[in-house]
Formats: structure tokens, sequence, C-alpha cells
């Protein structure tokens, strides 16, 4: 409605340049405004990027270097800001990394088509033009590309370690790296090769230790302590699992009941039924040799009582309890089981096996390890550790975006140089293309090209380094066919980017452009911003 | 003597050539609004909601546009509601229609400060209507006959509809998708049976043509993962506990052992339910509602492939295309109608897993799969994508083509111009300027591209005196053959959109006095 208002409709009926002047401006507002998110995440690029601490409004504080998270925990208003924010969130479902370099890359190529608009280009034209050179830088890059095999090993975890040098945990990247190429490696599915769902990867955090005490696990953890009550067994070898959805407690109905109670020998009755009703479950359970029991959360009534659990105990039957509804499906496909819905399907077909249950301490915390699992489902746990909850969820963050990394070499076994080396490239390469288009579309080009050193240029700046230097050294060896040089922040140099280790997947990079090409030209398009209901 | 008060406290009124300008600057204010989305250089608007969370949609759809507007001037309102009519009539030119309308008003608005009746305007616009529709008519090709040129002409149709939305980049694929997904429903307008599917992740250019249905929902436990020659039964029914509710009923008892007997008599009551379901004969069983843990695991006894919580719209939609009915008594088995399909199977998109129906009764259904990198993207492409199936269904019912970029417009101006001209009396100053603003629309559409209007309109105008196939080529910025760059629209669209943008500038002229109704007063509660 205030846009409606606003416009003054009598002098629009023949000024027509007018309206246009808001327009304008509304688009250098977006554009500013998006810039200025893209400025906020800039300094955080890169192996010596600096992390930035949010407090939320809840008093919570979290330390992250993760652009995705930062973005995410902005809580930003204006409209094209928001859109920079999802942008990052793309990148994040897309290629899982490189959620910082997107908004960079868009923020550049905003700040050079301020220059252009002000040229007086049109918008369509620049957005054509941009559409045109990130297929082209798209093409230049996968030119670039080395070829990967899945059975390489140490390229995988050369490019998960680049990935994890940027963040909080780089000291921990020789750890951290190869077990995310493991946990990626062994969920592949051999029908299926080029697919890694990674929900079949399940990250339990635990508190205490340090970084270092991070560790694959072939089987199953629960962040949950064994069920203590009247001292049931901790740990039992040649397990046999039952992972039931039904409660064992005493019978409730839907129909709202009541037990009415009129002298005292029929309340030592009830006493004595329950027991009994108890108990028989019990027998039940027994009889078919289960030992371990997962019991499922459950809202309807308690999963367990203390009785059910004292004869548990004394069946000598693990309980780890509340199990949440959406775990089953993970856990029966590791442990190769079938959940048990009814104690009248309580079968021992239904049951997996496992060589060792047990409940390990972790200083004062204790988790629940089930290993040497019979026939085990394509799955893997991460038991990450750290000292400090930040600590802790920023080393989850990391490693999720290693195997994201990971991922995207499974489905696109390509790699990249990394230390801005390809951008500067890209650069070169659409710089000289530039000169052979015609009109506007050259103008655009270049600028594009232009944007993209942005990427070195804050690698060497957050490094400490000198930013012009460096960039112009980059060109330089680009110039004389030097294709994989790059920064090597550790050194503070420009070395053979490759030779380095400092390697990524290919996609990360292109989807990198292609998406922040995409939001800038949105962002272009845009000329009016209305209020709505 | 004084007359007593008319109306009540807060109502106003507004008369004669005060009401007919505060028509006039909220229409005005409405097309300028939108004129700017108008072709295929046309800008996006952000619209920011006001309400809870302040989410933002980035659209060029004129027609949600102006849904979401706060509109207080009524004859701004009824340009909203015709550009409604037109997105449900023919799907597309909903902007056009908005400016078209707000073209004529513009116009009007000048003849009425040269002391014309608005009587004589509006007769004057009637007759150029008419005389612009039948101009429209003798040019119009139809390639009903021909199947192979018919499919060529989808095809462009579909490629202009969508080149002024988000998948411009990609029309090429997109029109190709829609142009398979309505010559599957042969003829038939019915929409429903296209389901889209929007799942982000991957590129616009990763979206497909699905044959079958597809079903955003898990399979449950230990249940199979493929179906042949499936019989589906669909269904509404609560097993969304493990037992059998009975509402408001009570039992009293003395003993935990008949707890327990109770207990057992409603899981016995579930488990009757799934038997009698299963009883069908089926082996894919389709819930709306919660299935749970205990029912699930009694299907999966059976072999049976239940899938729980299916939304609504999935529910009838899959109804519709497998030829079933829902149920919700089981008691029955003969009098519920099952559905079929030949294949069920898990698919994996992006990153989630889907259920996959092939082969299924009704042909016609078909499912496009939209991959996108965002939700802005996605719901954009949703919208501009369905513009395109509601024209192209449209086609195929009236095959009457013509062709695009600014053609038409061109067209009839020239017509109504020479009308003009033979007409005597003031009419003739309304049929002109009923061309001026046909003209306005070829003006609109160049200036959005950022080119130079005046130029090219002037040039359009001239070779239309010699009646070619010029328009605004918009890519090159200059005037083409549109025949040859291969840019057609729907006579329908074109129809729809000339008469209700006259009706609706006819119907807002006549309006000589605007009465507010005082608000409702709100009761006070305090």
């Amino acid at each position: 409605m205030a846009a409606v208002t606003a416009a003054p409709p009598r002098s629009s009926k023949t000024e027509s340049y007018v309206d246009n002047k808001r327009k304008e401006d509304i688009r250098q507002a977006n554009i500013k405004a998006a810039r200025s998110v893209a400025e906020a995440v800039r300094t955080s690029l890169g192996p010596k990027g600096m992390d930035k601490m949010i407090s939320s409004a809840n008093g919570e504080v979290i330390i992250t270097n993760d652009g995705a998270t930062i973005l995410n925990k902005m809580e930003v208003l204006q409209p094209a800001a928001k859109m920079l924010v999802e942008l990052s969130k793309s990148q994040d479902a897309a290629a899982g990394d490189g959620t910082t370099t997107v908004v960079v890359i868009a923020g550049a190529l905003l700040k050079q088509c301020l220059t252009l608009l002000s040229h007086g280009i049109h918008p369509t034209v620049i957005s054509d033009s941009l559409h045109k050179a990130s297929t082209k830088a798209v093409d230049v890059l996968t030119a670039m590309a080395v070829p990967l095999e899945l059975s390489d090993r140490e390229s995988l975890i050369k490019s998960a370690s680049t990935s994890l040098n940027s963040k909080v945990v780089s000291q921990y990247s020789t750890l951290l790296a190869p077990l995310a190429v493991d946990s990626v490696l062994s969920v592949v599915d051999p029908a299926k090769p080029d697919m890694v769902d990674l929900r079949d990867i399940k990250i339990v955090k635990k508190l205490g230790g340090t970084v270092d005490d991070t560790q694959l696990v072939k089987g199953l953890v629960f962040d949950k302590k064994a069920s203590h009550a009247a001292g049931g067994p901790t740990r039992m070898e040649n397990a046999k699992i039952a992972v039931i959805q039904f409660q064992i407690s005493p019978p409730k109905t839907d129909i709202e009941q009541s037990i009415v109670v009129s002298d005292y020998t029929q309340m030592d009755r009830i006493l004595k039924e329950e027991r009994n009703y108890i108990l028989g479950m019990i027998k039940k359970i027994k009889a078919t040799g289960c030992n371990v029991l997962l019991i499922q959360k459950s809202i309807l009534r308690d999963a367990v009582t203390d009785l059910s659990l004292h004869y548990l105990a004394k069946a000598k039957i693990m309980v780890i309890k509340d199990v949440e509804r959406d775990d089953i499906e993970f856990i029966t496909k590791t442990l190769n089981c079938l959940p048990i819905a009814n104690i009248e399907h309580f079968r021992a077909e239904k049951l997996g096996h496992a060589d060792l249950v047990e409940e390990v301490s972790l200083g004062d915390a204790k988790i629940v390890k089930v290993t040497g699992i019979k026939d085990m489902g394509r799955t893997t746990t991460v038991l990450v550790r750290g000292s400090n909850q930040l600590v802790l969820d920023e080393a989850e963050r990391s490693l999720h975006d290693a195997l994201c990394v990971v991922r995207c070499l499974v489905s696109k076994r390509f790699l990249i140089a990394g230390g801005g080396a390809p951008e500067i490239e890209l650069s070169r390469q659409l710089g000289a293309w530039s000169k052979v288009l015609h009109g506007m579309e050259g103008y655009c080009v270049r600028s594009f090209a232009e944007a993209l050193e942005v990427i070195p240029y804050t690698l060497a700046e957050n490094a400490g380094l000198n930013p012009i230097a460096i960039v112009t050294e980059l060109r330089n060896r680009h110039a004389q066919g030097e294709i994989n040089a790059g920064i090597n922040v550790r050194k503070g140099q420009i070395t053979n980017i490759l030779e380095e280790n400092v390697v990524q997947p290919l996609l990360v990079s292109t989807s990198a452009i292609t998406l922040a090409t995409e939001c800038v030209r949105m962002i272009l398009k845009i000329d009016d911003i209305v209020n709505v209901r | 003597m004084a007359i007593e008060k008319i109306f009540k406290d807060d109502a106003s009124e507004e008369k004669g050539e005060r009401a007919r300008m505060a028509s006039f600057v909220g229409a005005i204010a409405i097309t300028d609004l939108v004129k700017t989305t108008l072709g295929p250089k046309g800008m996006d608007k952000i619209l920011q909601s006001t309400g809870r969370g302040h989410g933002i949609t980035v659209t060029n759809d004129g027609a949600t546009i102006l849904k979401s507007l706060h509109i207080d001037n009524p004859a701004a309102k009824v340009l909203i509601d015709i550009s409604k009519v037109q997105d449900d009539e023919v799907g597309d030119g909903t902007t056009s229609v908005v400016v078209l309308a707000g073209e004529l008003l513009r116009e009007a608005e000048k003849l009425v400060a040269a002391k014309i009746h608005p009587m004589t305007i509006i007769s004057g616009y009637r007759m150029a209507a008419e005389c612009a529709r039948n101009a429209l008519l003798q040019r119009v090709v139809d390639n009903k006959e021909n199947a192979e040129k018919f499919k060529s002409d989808l095809m462009k149709i579909a490629m202009t509809t969508l080149s002024s939305k988000i998948l411009s980049q990609d029309k090429q694929h997109f029109a190709q998708l829609t142009v398979d997904a309505v010559m599957r429903l042969k003829g038939s307008t019915n929409l429903e049976a296209i389901q889209i599917i929007k799942k982000p992740g991957g590129s616009l250019k990763d979206s497909f043509l699905d044959e079958g249905f597809i079903l955003d929902k898990k399979i449950g436990l230990g249940q199979p993962k493929r179906i042949e020659n499936a019989k589906i039964l669909v269904a509404n029914t609560a097993m969304d506990t493990d037992k059998v509710k009975i509402y408001g009923a009570r039992v009293r008892v003395d003993s935990m052992s008949k707890v327990a007997e109770i207990e057992g008599a409603e899981k016995e009551k579930m488990r009757e339910k799934v038997q009698k379901i299963i009883a069908h004969g089926i082996n894919c069983f389709v819930n709306r509602q919660l299935i749970y843990n205990f029912p699930e695991e009694l299907f999966a006894d059976a072999g049976i492939l239940a899938i729980e919580h299916a939304d609504f719209d999935g529910i009838e939609r899959l109804a519709l295309v497998t030829g079933g009915e829902i149920a919700s008594t089981f008691d029955n088995p003969e009098s519920v109608k099952l559905g079929h399909c030949k294949l069920i199977e898990e698919i994996m998109i992006g990153e989630d897993k889907l259920i996959h129906f092939s082969g299924v009764e009704m042909g016609q259904a078909c499912t496009i799969v939209l991959r996108g990198a965002s939700h802005h993207v996605l719901d954009e492409a949703e919208r501009s994508l369905h513009d395109a199936l509601c024209v192209l269904s449209q086609t195929v019912n009236d095959t009457r083509v013509l062709l695009g970029g600014g053609w038409p417009e061109m067209v009839m101006a020239k017509e109504v111009d020479e009308l003009a001209r033979k007409t005597p009396g003031k009419k003739s100053h309304a049929i002109e300027a009923f061309s001026r603003a046909l003209v306005a629309i070829p003006t609109i559409i160049s200036d959005n591209a950022g080119l130079d209007s005046a130029d090219l309109v002037a040039q359009l105008r001239a070779a239309h005196h010699e009646g070619c196939n010029a328009g605004i080529d918009v890519i090159t910025g200059s005037v083409g053959d549109m025949a040859e760059l291969g840019i057609s629209e729907s006579f329908k669209v074109k129809q729809a959109v000339l008469l209700s943008a006259t009706e609706a500038a006819e119907m807002i002229l006549r309006v000589d006095e605007i009465i507010t109704c005082a608000p409702r007063q709100r009761e006070d509660r305090m």
C-alpha cells in the first residue's frame, strides 16, 4: 500500500522518468544492503580467516567461521540482504562447502554492477552478460579440473583437509580429514556409486575430551546411558538386539479408564496383577534370547516403569530407553533388524546381532556403543568430542563441510586447485574473452572477470599479506601459463598450489559461481519492493 | 429546509469529477506498479510480507503481485479483479490486461478533461474493441488440421510465455516439458493431472517430466520397496495410535488384568481393521493420516506397502490418476474402487527419496519435477510453469494462434485508427484514444528492455502500414519479423485481454459517485 500511495500518480502520467528514478534508488538500496552482508562475512574467508562471535537473542553464544551459519544467525531484515542469506543456504545444500566464497563473490559482482549501472547500462543487459560469463566460467573451470578416482584416498583426504583448514578446528585436520573420507566411502552403495546419502552418517556430539578424541565408530553410538535402575547389565557380549516400539508398562487403554478399588485385598491384587502382566511380557522377550532392548520413546505413556526396569535387570537384559522415532530407521538399517511394534510379534528373526554392546564412560558422561554388528547396513557413526560446547558445535559444522566435500567428489569426480588459483585463472581467461565480444556485453564480462579477483585478494588480505602485490604477482604468473599458481597462505607466497596439496572439488567452485551469478541477476532485476499482507 | 443526514457518521461520499478523479488515480497507480514487469525484459518485484516472519517473494507474475497488495481504492480493486479472472480463465496475460485497462483509463482521463462525456467515450471504446477483435480474427492462423505444425505452434507459444519469466534461460527445455505434458492431456483442460514437485538443489536445467505420479513420502519400515502390478487402496482413516479409539466412552474396572484385557481388545480392533483392509486384496495402502507403529508392522508382515500421512492434495490426485476412490470404511471390499498401477518403486531425486507410481490408470497423468537453487527460484518457476501450462491447454482447445512481440497490438491499432477516420462525431476521439492505448503496450515492452521506445514504435507503425509481421525483437533491440523469430501468442489470451480490459475501463468510467460505507464498529470487549 505504501508503495502505491508513495508514487505521485498525477505526475507519473506525463513525467515517467520521475518514476524511474525511484526504481533506480530501490535497486541501489538493494545492492548496498546485499553488499554490506557480503562485507560482514568477507573476513572469515580462507585458512587465515577470522571467526565471528554471534550472541543470539536468547543469550546463546556461537563462534564460527562457517558462512552459512553466520548468515543464518544474523537475522537480517532487508529483503535483498535476505536473498544473500538464502544464497549461502543454497550453496550449503548444493555443495556443502564454499558458503562464504559464494557470498563474497556475489558481493564483488554487485559492486561491479553498481559501477555498470551508474554508466547507464540497462540492468537486463548486465544480467544477460553475467549469465553468459558464468556459463563460460564453468567451461573454463571444467577444463582446468583434474579427474579423480575414488580409490585415490590420498586426493580425497587432501581436499577434505583444504576445507577443514579454514575452520577453527584446522589443527585437527590430519585427524578429521581421513575420518570424513572413510565415513563417506563406507556408505557408498556399490549399486549406485555416485549417490551418497549423508543421512547414513550419524554425527554424535559429546562434550568432554578434545577434538583429538573424535573417532569413527563401525557400529552405533547412543548418546544415552544404559538404564541403571536396579543394577541392570551395562555390557553385553554376543548381543541380540531388539528395537521395540511398544511399551513395557502397565496397560493403558485409549478409552478413559479408572480402576475402582473398594477394599484392601483388591489393592493387593492389582499390584500383583500389574507385576504379573509385566513379568509376562519380559518372559516372552527373554524367550527369544534377546538381551539388549532399544525402546522407542512414547508420548502416550511411559515407555518403561521402574518396575519393568527392575524385572528387565533381573532377566539380565540391557535397556536403552527413549530412542527417538526418527532414529528408528537409521538404527534398524544399521543393525539389519526389524522394529517390533507388538509383544505378540516378538520373534527371534527380528533381532539384530552384535558382538559387543557396552556402556563407555567418557569423562563424566556415558555413552553406549554397539560394535561388531553382524550384516551391518551401510551406515557409519562419528563420535565428535570437544572441550566445550562452542568447539564441539564448530567441530560438527566443520566435519559436515568436510563430509560434503567428499560427497561432492563422489558425485562429480573432478578436483580443482584451491588458494585462489581457479579464480585468477578465470579472471584472466574471461578478461581475454571479453576483448572479442561486442558492445555492452564485452564491457560487462570484463567487470565480471575483475570481480572474481576478490577471492585471491581477500585470501591475501586475511592472511595479512599485501593483497595488491599478491594479486598482481598472481596475474603475472598466470599470464605466463602457470595455471595452478595460487596463494600459499602458510608460507605467505605464491606457489604451485596443486603441489601443495591444496585442492577442492570442482562442484564447489562451479556451484559457487553459478549460484552467485543467479542471485546477483535476481537482485538486478528487482525494481520495487512492495509491502503485502 | 436542510436535508437530514442520509449517511452514517463515518461514511463518506464523493461525487462527479472528484469520484472520477479518484478512480483514475487509483487505477493508474496500479498500472504503473505492474507495468515494469511486462515483456521479456520486464523487472521483478520483491513482495515483502508484513505478516509474521517477514517472508519475501520475488516475482514477475502480475496476478501474484496484485493479489497480495493492500488496496483501498475501489477502482484499483476492479483492476485486481480482472487480473484474477484472467488468471483463472486463461492463466496468462495477467499483467497485460491490467496495463491495457490502465492505459485506456489514462486516455479517457484526457478526453474527460477535454469535456467529452464519459458515455461518448464508452461507446467509442466499444466500437473500437469490436473493430480490434475483428482485425485479430482476420489475421489468426489456425493449424488445427496439421498436427506437426500445430505442435510447433504450441512450442512457440510456450517459449513466448516463458521468455518473460525466470525460466527464460532454459525456455527451450521447459517449453518442451510443458508441451509434452499438455499433449498428454489429450485436449482436457484438467491441469490437476499434471503434478508439479519442487525439490531444492541442482539447477533449473535438471528439471524433468516424468510419466506417472510421484508422492513425496517414504515407504514404511520393513516393507517392500518395489511392487509390480500394484493394487492401491487410498484411504482417509484414523490409524494414528496403536489402538482403535472410542471417543467419549469411559470404563470402570476393578483390576489390572481387566485393563489389560480392554487394551488387548482395542489392539484386536485395530488388527481387525488392518485385516479388513488387507482383505481388499491390495498390496499398497496409502493413508492420509498417520499410520502408527503397530498397524505399520502388521502391513509389513503382510507384505503390503503402507504410506502414511500423504497430504490431502496428494491423496486426491493419487486417487484420480490411479482410478481409485478414497475409502474410509472397509466393511464392503467389493464396493471399494481400487486404484491400479504397473509399478511402484522408490526413487531418489537429489537428496530425497520419493515414491514413484508408473503405468497409472489415467494415462494423461504426469509429473514435472522442478529443480532449482533456492525456494524463491522454485516458487517463481512453478508460477511460470503454471502460466505456460494454462495457456497451452487453452490453445489445445482453441487452436487459433497469433504472432507476439507487440504485433497484435499494432494490427489492432491500425484498424482502429482507420475506423476513427471513418467515424463522424465525438466518438472518433475516443476511438483514436483506444488506438493510442493499444500502442502503449509495445512502448512499455521496449521501455522495459531499455530500448528507445519512441523510435521503435514509430518504425513499427511504419512497417505495419504495409501489413507485415513486424514486431519488437527485444533481444536485438530492433524491429523484426515475428514469424521468423517464432514468437507466437494464443488468440484466446489476446482476446480475453482485449475484452476484459475494455470492460473494466468502461465500468470504471461509468462511475460518478463513490460512497464509502462507515466501517463496521468493533464491539468493545474491554
